[in-house]
């Protein structure tokens, strides 16, 4: 009877600090940056939503192999000879622990699988087209409406790779490519990757959602300099975006 | 109930070099198997350090960068191909044929066979990393074209290094056929399938696997090798070939390996746990259908490596490899259906398989989140793919083949190793394991790409890599105390008698180490666990 009293109270107890618990997981990044731009994000929650499921999981999975080390350890009092129960497992609890997996993975792929769409979406009218060519080991940023190319400076350590300049807001088309190897276009803060393979073209949409400089790299082993093939993704404001566009078109006319 | 005629200890026998290295008698083809391996695990592990030596700071300072390309190319073909599956060949030569009471392997010789064309390819291996004046194989463990192609890789260690994994694949080919026909031949009368310990039952799908994998990747490699040598353009875009075309017949024999390379370690931590809780495995049935499912779901996951190439069909994909987690889950409630109510020894080997059980956990976890294709854009590549699958392979079948060797070594070599030691080596290894690999999910969150010999400083990745470094240099010292503690065992022997650990399956009912033809009798095999049953007959079935 009193253990029930105290069971009432420590579940009492426990509700708002599990409902606080969920409330701070289901806000916390794990370690993810929040994603830059609207594609980010939505792979953003979607990351939230795969690790709030982990969390009880790999909480109770733990939680019974801690008990069981903990609760059926031989005794040293014990007859060092003594055999555990013997039986040999429990058909409605195999059901169980096949089924509740199941449905979890049915849900994380409904999750998965919408995110996946939206990301892949592709606007009929980008604000901005800039074709990306990938070569070992640099970057060539050309944005073909204005005739302006960026290109990397050659080199074999870190040096400021080229900067392509995005407007905030507003939708940007990335048609990616490769002249030789495979590489692929990384920006950590997008959440984002691509494969640039040669002989294909991709294409993706991405739309920033913040301003700054974003360090981007290549992510698929490219060879001998891979390791320096960086560049950086630097988001403005609309207007800003035409002026830096006009100066560089000015500045390459003049060249 | 009768009782077996123990075999009669035979008179000291000792193995002189030219025996060791030329009888067929599968007991000493599997520890040739398994010593080669352990002794690749060093090599792999001492070209890991360098590597990490060389990470512990930002800037580039120890190695150069194509020495380095060529660190992390050598450290995953010797881990991989080298040192995890040919141990768990190495373990099923040894005990296939005693777990299921046969006298020996199908094809003896085949046997002794597979073990060369295993040996000899990890020499070309190597090799293909130091011993070409033209440049050693620099292109990462999965050769992607056209970085493959002679154009980029003009070097003559990428051949030494095709021809060395195909010799690896034949060995494996070899390996699968005398697994199978063994285990379907060979069993002792009332050893039937259901019947057959957990170890055997997963080697031969492990065994399967193999068989199905192998021979495309044997043929991606051999058009790579037509490619560079002879003009061909299977995979060389400005010839009219694929690149995608590669990476799909790579995978698809990569992502099967990864099953080759966990299956053999499930089966040991799923023979450790019982023996030592003293208890049957709870659900074999369900166990070992879970085996089976997991074998045939690996076949239909390959493309979840080329999420981010746009070539593939994303979601079906991610469904096939979300689905791998159910049968794997239901595995680990199986182990802890098995500790339940037992009676816990914690002997080394249970002390590596709870070890395993915590870091595999870990593993699959992760293993679910890179399974959705829009969280692998952001992961493809990174750290955080380094981090995961070093916690199956290491976490997972490393710790598990520790456990293997705490367990059966006293069968193979008549002697126990120190329980003392072996605790200090399971501290170490556990500790210095966490604390190599966890900091690295914190890098592939924070944006840093597999195979950079260097990185920027002040950017995130700073703290994370000093600290793996760190854990790399107690993992270090855990393998010298291990080795340690071999020696130690080996030069003052403590004899392990038939059984020093009350086990369950048929290898413990002979002598430790067993005579050249296994057993003198059998007992009456009931159950899944006949050495039990013979100690305990009032609770036989």
């Amino acid at each position: 009877m009193r253990r029930a009293v105290r069971a009432v109270r420590v579940r009492r107890r426990a509700a708002p600090a599990a409902l606080a618990f969920l409330g701070t997981a289901c806000s916390g990044s794990f370690g993810m940056p929040r994603g830059a731009t609207e594609q980010g994000a939505d792979i953003f929650r979607l990351w939230q939503i795969f690790f709030v499921t982990a969390i009880p999981v790999a909480g109770v999975v733990y939680g019974l192999i801690f008990w069981s080390v903990f609760r059926y350890r031989r005794r040293r009092s014990e007859d060092p000879d003594a055999l555990g129960s013997q039986f040999r497992g429990n058909h409605r609890l195999e059901v169980v622990y096949m089924g509740i997996p199941i449905l979890i993975v049915i849900g994380l792929f409904a999750a998965s699988a919408a995110v996946e769409v939206r990301v892949d979406r592709v606007s009929s009218d980008p604000a901005v087209v800039v074709n990306v060519e990938a070569y070992q080991w640099g970057w060539r940023f050309t944005y073909p409406g204005q005739g302006v190319t960026v290109v990397s400076p050659p080199s074999g350590e870190f040096v400021a790779g080229p900067q392509m300049v995005l407007p905030l807001g507003q939708t940007t088309r990335i048609v990616l490519t490769s002249n030789d190897v495979i590489h692929a276009f990384w920006v950590p803060d997008f959440l984002y990757k691509h494969d640039a393979i040669p002989g294909r073209t991709f294409a993706f949409d991405i739309a920033p959602t913040r301003t700054g400089t974003f360090y981007g790299e290549c992510a698929e082993f490219c060879g001998l300099n891979h390791a320096y093939m960086t560049f950086s993704v630097r988001v403005v404001q609309p207007a800003e975006f035409a002026m830096w566009l006009e100066q560089l078109r000015a500045g390459q006319a003049a060249a | 109930m009768e009782r077996p005629v123990a075999a009669q200890p035979e008179p000291p026998h000792r193995v002189g070099p030219v025996e060791r290295l030329t009888s067929t008698d599968h007991k000493n083809v599997g520890i040739l198997y398994c010593v080669t391996a352990f002794g690749f695990f060093l090599v792999g592990g001492a070209l890991a350090g360098l590597m990490r030596v060389e990470l512990t700071e930002p800037a580039r300072q120890v190695v150069s960068t194509q020495a380095y390309n060529t660190l992390f190319t050598i450290h995953g073909t010797v881990m991989i191909f080298l040192f995890v599956a040919p141990f768990g060949i190495g373990l099923a030569n040894y005990l296939i044929p005693l777990q299921i009471g046969a006298p020996d392997m199908a094809f003896p010789r085949l046997n002794l066979t597979s073990y060369w064309f295993f040996a000899g390819a990890g020499l070309l291996i190597l090799l293909s990393g130091v011993a070409s004046a033209s440049g050693g194989a620099a292109m990462g463990w999965t050769a992607y074209t056209p970085l493959s192609e002679l154009r980029y890789s003009p070097g003559v260690g990428l051949d030494l290094w095709i021809l060395g994994i195909v010799l690896v694949a034949i060995s494996n080919v070899m390996g699968g056929v005398n697994i199978l026909t063994t285990v379907f031949l060979m069993r002792a009368p009332g050893m039937t399938m259901w019947r057959l310990p957990i170890f055997t039952w997963n080697m031969v799908v492990t065994a399967i696997l193999g068989l199905v994998a192998f021979p495309p990747a044997v043929a991606a490699f051999a058009l790579l090798f037509i490619d560079r040598r002879l003009g061909g353009h299977a995979f060389d875009p400005l010839g009219g070939g694929d690149p995608a075309l590669y990476q799909h017949l790579f995978w698809f024999l990569g992502h099967p390996e990864v099953y080759i390379l966990i299956l053999p370690f499930f089966g040991i931590i799923t023979e450790v746990i019982p023996v030592f809780s003293r208890k049957p495995l709870f659900g074999y049935l369900g166990i070992v259908l879970a085996t089976i499912a997991i074998g045939a779901l690996s076949m239909g996951v390959w493309a979840h490596h080329m999420f981010t190439t746009g070539v593939v069909n994303n979601p079906f994909f991610s469904a096939m490899s979300l689905l791998i987690a159910v049968p794997t889950g239901v595995k680990f409630f199986a182990w802890t259906g098995t500790m339940w109510r037992g009676k816990i020894h914690f002997t080394v080997p249970m002390l590596f398989a709870l070890a395993f059980l915590l870091n595999f956990l870990i593993g699959g976890v992760t293993g679910v989140m890179l399974a959705s294709a829009p969280i692998d854009f952001h992961m493809n590549d990174s750290y955080f793919v380094v981090a995961h699958f070093h916690y199956t392979i290491m976490g997972g079948s490393v710790f598990a083949i520790f456990a293997g060797i705490y367990f059966w070594f006293p069968k193979m070599t008549g002697v126990m190793l120190r329980e003392r030691l072996g605790r200090v080596v399971a501290a170490l290894l556990f500790v210095g394991f966490n604390l190599t690999f966890w900091p690295q999910f914190v890098l592939g969150l924070r944006g840093f790409p597999r195979r950079y010999v260097s990185y920027p400083a002040d950017i995130g990745f700073d703290t994370p890599n000093l600290v793996s470094t760190i854990g790399y240099a107690v993992l270090f010292a855990g393998v010298v105390v291990f080795l340690a503690d071999v020696a130690v065992s080996l030069w003052r022997r403590v004899p392990a008698g038939d059984d020093p650990w009350d086990a369950n399956s048929l290898e413990w009912v002979t002598t430790s180490p067993p005579p050249e033809h296994n057993f003198d009798a059998l007992p009456q095999i009931r159950s899944e666990r006949p050495a039990f049953d013979l100690r305990h007959p009032e609770l036989a079935p």
